[in-house]
């Protein structure tokens, strides 16, 4: 019972947020976080989990976001059929593009999904039914609630709750599960992951196509929350980038890890965009840039680690063992 | 229990005149949203927009009885609101739809703002007037292009600045005049970027042309940001057309008039669409090499001692670097937007908002060379128009078309370096 | 051939050879260290910069400004290396990109603070214009570009394969544990790798910004074309990195101008993706 004490906890907290916050700005932040936090875990269970650093996830991300955008323009559906729509597209472009690129191990693998994802966005930006350069918008004046076009973030930030705990069960679900075990194996050695008997690409197969599934619902549910996609916003690399570093900063390979990491760096791009970012310096990013410098330089494991070992009692070594941070035990 | 609920009554009484006086002190700063891109690829027009904005608060806020009768710049503040100070809250959108929408709902929740403009990226525009309207807090935008930006149905969303369609006629009837002036413009290559601006500016004077009889005989399209464009001035120098139209960005512009020159190609003529070719970088990159383009513009410096030159003059100042079109469409619609809320007496949104459905300002009340200000039922101003202009000297753009407000003749053909 | 498409190709050589020279110090560091610096395009701008300083100061073109921006970026490279990538290269690969991704905004941001985020340009004729050639035009500023990646990928081909240093080098980069117990220090070896390789992008840089523009963001436009670039020719080959380098410039020159300047980068990654399938160690990279 112990194991979901702090999970709990931190429900509960998420749930009491937008109470103790009430302010739209802070309602939207946390929605916001919420957010990011889905796209990045869905990103850990390939990037962190199977240790296969994906930078070409903004793909699936832009799957979800066009297949809702699409659904309104040429159909007048609810933006959430883009969530069957995307899963499904996405699910079917990992099969396609995992089994070439998955072979391929390390940076190798991260600069092929690199060029993957520069290909879509340059061929969607070039292909008029997917709105070209210009992209495609949501519905502007919401026509029922199913539009998912509201003022407050309230209903958003309740929705992508929901959706964040999905995701964080079937991630747990996954990781403790034959194939969590697999894919542990595989991020330690790929090796001697299948030399044991580990069918490692299915593994790996698998693991790419959830992990794009979940990636294409946060692109759903950003594209309904603002309204709008086009190629930079829906399929740049930078999205595909921050997904990366908010694993990376929280703990990637751990469950929390992803919402450590996006609880800390959105806000702080946020808030930082707040003061500094209307004087028109570029401070907001100098800022930014070197609290992400000193997190990696001070704590290259991720911040997770970290609290985990503050955590641990004296005398007791934590367990961190899991975390793709932290020196790979035997 | 009467004493108290009087006592009670009382006290709710005291505290909301404490209140309104406070209130009543506040009205006398007018706050404004202003989102643009202060940082990424977009940045250097974001930060001459804001520094359009601050020469307007100046002219706004103090007296500059100078500027003869342009509007709101006699006295300082505004007239309506009892000589109140225009404030501006400035936000970076970062180059982002979604940064941009988060920042125009802080401007409207947290900081209070009566009105909003910007976004300059359309995208961004879109997105962060969609806040606005959900709010219903007016937006008005002086730069963003796209056509779809007026045609969502909103209600708070105003757009003071000239449209694709109305560039293709400015096109159109320009090579027209230029035809018959003994130019030749039978083949006409259309160049630009995939971007949301050039695909949509492309395809318009694509269409509007066709509709003319005029054909576009070559349509070279490219990303935006390219490391090289050798390959496409190559292919303009095998198809020799009469008429080059350029639509491109910054970057883009400093790097085609380079390849242009190294690669010794001069089209007989290039007309610029504005953006990249009129950024102040640009002339100073690379201006002596660009000598004779033609570009489309709604800003004109005008004779010394002219309103519009001392606000070009004020610009220059603040910023470092001249004025051009984008930054004076820009500022253009902050007057406009201003001259609402003075008109209006009032910051309630849903006065300005109704002073923006009936403002009519004629062209001596314009710093920019439109026929006026006049909005129609979708927002977008009826009366927006442009010239052509001409950089003759490689150093300063002239006007050169229509001939009635010309300052000078057009020079033909191209004379590159 | 028409005289076109000679200068087509010769465009997409002069091009290719740029290409080469911004990669061969992110190949370096990524053969040395297995280290992805995404700071990399971001090292190219500091470059760049530093040439448009020492022309605004000086007047002088490359001659001054490439051996200054070498120096500035190899101080740069050491201290970030001891500064940062020593910390995270005990960290997971993770790591590397985030340090070096916020190290990419620090420095683009930094130098968006003090320059502004105008677009800047050195005069188009400060290394000499431009020449016929058997009725070619070709840039003296891209023929020097392209003769100095020429010399830098010779010299550093020298180094790794020929000089002590070089094979120091490499002791550490093949087993730091055992260089070390050879009497090699891995800290002071990684420090001058860091130092080359940051001081070669700096040069790239300076001789970039004779026929290119300037801004802040630059780098962001030429950090991916140095990724395929480097993972075609093959992780760490220097010599790999000019070949993809050349082949990269001339297939874009050419797709552009047959199919189109849009479908350009299209072919490029498409070819990419489709080589990887048949090669996954890139041209020359072992597998």
């Amino acid at each position: 019972m112990r194991r979901l004490l702090w999970p709990s906890v931190a429900l509960a907290l998420a749930i009491a947020y937008p109470l103790l916050f009430s302010t739209p700005f802070q309602q939207r932040l946390g929605a916001l976080v919420l957010l990011y936090a889905i796209a990045a875990s869905a990103w850990n269970i390939v990037g962190g989990y199977a240790g296969q650093v994906s930078v070409g996830h903004v793909v699936f991300f832009g799957c979800g976001a066009y297949a809702a955008m699409g659904a309104y323009s040429h159909f007048a559906l609810s933006p959430l059929v883009g969530i069957p729509a995307g899963i499904a597209a996405s699910v079917a472009i990992a099969a396609v593009i995992g089994v070439p690129t998955l072979r391929l191990s390390g940076h190798y693998f991260s600069m092929a999904t690199i060029a993957v994802a520069e290909l879509v966005r340059l061929i969607v930006s070039d292909t008029d039914y997917l709105g070209g350069g210009v992209g495609l918008s949501g519905p502007t004046v919401p026509r029922n609630v199913f539009d998912l076009s509201f003022i407050s973030a309230l209903p958003y930030y309740y929705l992508f709750l929901t959706v964040l705990v999905l995701t964080l069960g079937i991630t747990w679900w996954m990781a403790d599960s034959r194939m969590g075990f697999y894919l542990r194996a595989i991020r330690d050695s790929e090796r001697a992951a299948r030399s044991l008997g580990a069918p490692a690409s299915r593994i790996k197969l698998y693991a790419f196509m959830l992990s794009a599934g979940l990636t294409s619902v946060s692109g759903t549910l950003y594209a309904a929350m603002f309204g709008f996609v086009d190629p930079e916003s829906g399929l740049g690399i930078l999205i595909s980038v921050k997904m990366l570093i908010m694993a990376a900063l929280g703990g990637a390979g751990l469950l929390f890890g992803p919402l450590v990491g996006a609880a800390i760096l959105v806000p702080l791009e946020e808030i930082s965009n707040n003061l500094l970012g209307g004087n028109g310096a570029g401070l907001t990013f100098i800022v930014y840039g070197a609290i992400i410098v000193l997190i990696a330089r001070f704590q290259p494991g991720g911040i997770l680690t970290l609290l985990m070992r503050l955590s641990a009692k004296p005398g007791k070594t934590p367990d961190i063992s899991s975390a793709a941070g932290a020196p790979h035990a035997p | 229990m009467r004493f108290k609920r009087v006592f009670g009554l009382l006290c709710a009484a005291s505290i909301s005149f404490v209140l309104a006086g406070a209130a009543s002190a506040q009205d006398k700063t007018v706050k404004i949203g202003a989102v643009f891109p202060l940082s990424g690829n977009a940045a250097s027009a974001g930060i001459h927009a804001k520094a359009a904005i601050e020469t307007a608060m100046d002219i706004i806020n103090n007296a500059h009885p100078e500027l003869g009768n342009f509007p709101l710049a006699k006295n300082a503040g505004l007239a309506g609101l009892g000589g109140a100070k225009v404030e501006v809250v400035f936000a970076d959108n970062q180059g982002s739809p979604a940064t941009g929408q988060n920042q125009a709902l802080r401007l409207i929740t947290e900081e209070k703002v009566v009105a909003l403009t910007g976004a300059y990226q359309s995208g961004i525009t879109l997105t962060a007037s969609a806040i606005a309207e959900k709010y219903g807090i007016p937006f008005v935008n002086g730069e963003s292009t796209a056509a779809n930006l007026t045609e969502r149905g909103f209600k708070w969303f105003f757009r003071t600045t000239p449209i694709a369609s109305d560039f293709a006629k400015v096109y159109f009837d320009f090579l027209t005049d230029m035809k018959a002036a003994g130019a030749k413009t039978d083949t006409i290559a259309l160049v630009h970027d995939t971007t949301e601006y050039g695909t949509s500016v492309a395809s318009v004077i694509t269409s509007a042309f066709k509709e003319k009889g005029m054909a576009i005989a070559e349509d070279i399209s490219y990303v935006v940001n390219a490391t090289d464009v050798q390959s496409q001035v190559l292919q303009l120098k095998e198809k020799k057309p009469d008429v080059v139209i350029m639509v491109a960005y910054t970057s883009d512009a400093i790097l085609y008039s380079k390849t242009m020159q190294a690669l010794d190609y001069k089209p007989p003529m290039i007309i610029a669409d504005d953006s990249g070719y009129s950024d102040p970088s640009f002339i100073k990159s690379v201006g002596k090499i660009t000598q004779g383009v033609f570009n489309r513009s709604s800003w004109s410096v005008g004779p010394p001692g002219s309103p519009t030159a001392i606000i070009a003059d004020m610009y220059k100042k603040r910023s470092g670097d001249e004025m051009d079109d984008t930054a004076g469409r820009q500022m253009q619609a902050f007057f406009v937007l201003c001259d609402a809320i003075d008109r209006a007496g009032s910051t309630d949104p849903a006065k300005i908002q109704a002073a923006l459905k009936a403002i009519d300002l004629k062209p001596d009340q314009l710093m920019m060379g439109y026929k006026g200000i006049k909005f129609d039922e979708k927002g977008q101003n009826t009366l927006a128009s442009g010239v052509i202009i001409q950089l003759q000297d490689g150093e300063h753009y002239v006007s050169v078309w229509p001939k009635a407000t010309a300052e000078k003749a057009p020079i033909m053909p191209f004379k590159g370096w | 051939m028409s005289s076109i498409l000679v200068q087509v190709v010769v465009g997409g050589l002069l091009l290719g050879a740029v290409y080469a020279l911004f990669s061969s110090g992110l190949t370096l560091i990524w053969g040395m260290m297995n280290i992805v610096n995404f700071a990399h395009g971001d090292f190219v701008m500091l470059g760049m910069y530093v040439a448009f300083v020492i022309w605004k100061l000086f007047g002088s073109g490359p001659l001054l400004g490439a051996p200054a921006a070498a120096l500035v970026l190899a101080t740069l490279g050491i201290v970030v290396y001891f500064g940062l990538i020593r910390s995270i290269m005990k960290g997971p690969m993770l790591a590397q990109i985030l340090g070096t991704f916020g190290l990419a905004l620090l420095l683009r941001y930094a130098v968006f603070w003090w320059f502004g985020a105008n677009f800047l340009s050195l005069p188009e004729d400060i290394v000499g214009g431009t020449f016929d050639l058997f009725g070619i035009r070709i840039e003296a500023s891209r023929l020097l570009a392209g003769l100095v990646a020429l010399i830098v990928t010779g010299a550093l081909h020298v180094l790794l394969t020929r000089t002590t240093l070089g094979s120091k080098m490499l002791a550490v980069a093949e087993d730091s544990a055992a260089a070390q117990l050879m009497g090699i220090r891995p800290d002071t070896m990684q420090a001058i790798a860091w130092a080359i390789a940051a001081g070669v992008t700096g040069i790239a840089g300076a001789l970039i910004a004779t026929f290119f523009y300037v801004v802040p963001t630059v780098g962001e436009t030429l950090a991916i074309v140095a990724f395929v670039t480097v993972s075609l020719g093959g992780f760490g080959s220097v010599p790999g990195a000019l070949v993809a380098g050349l082949l990269i410039g001339v297939i874009e020159s050419l797709s552009a101008y047959w199919i189109g300047a849009v479908y350009k980068d299209i072919v490029v990654y498409a070819l990419f993706l489709g080589f990887l399938w048949f090669r996954p160690q890139g041209l020359m990279g072992k597998s």
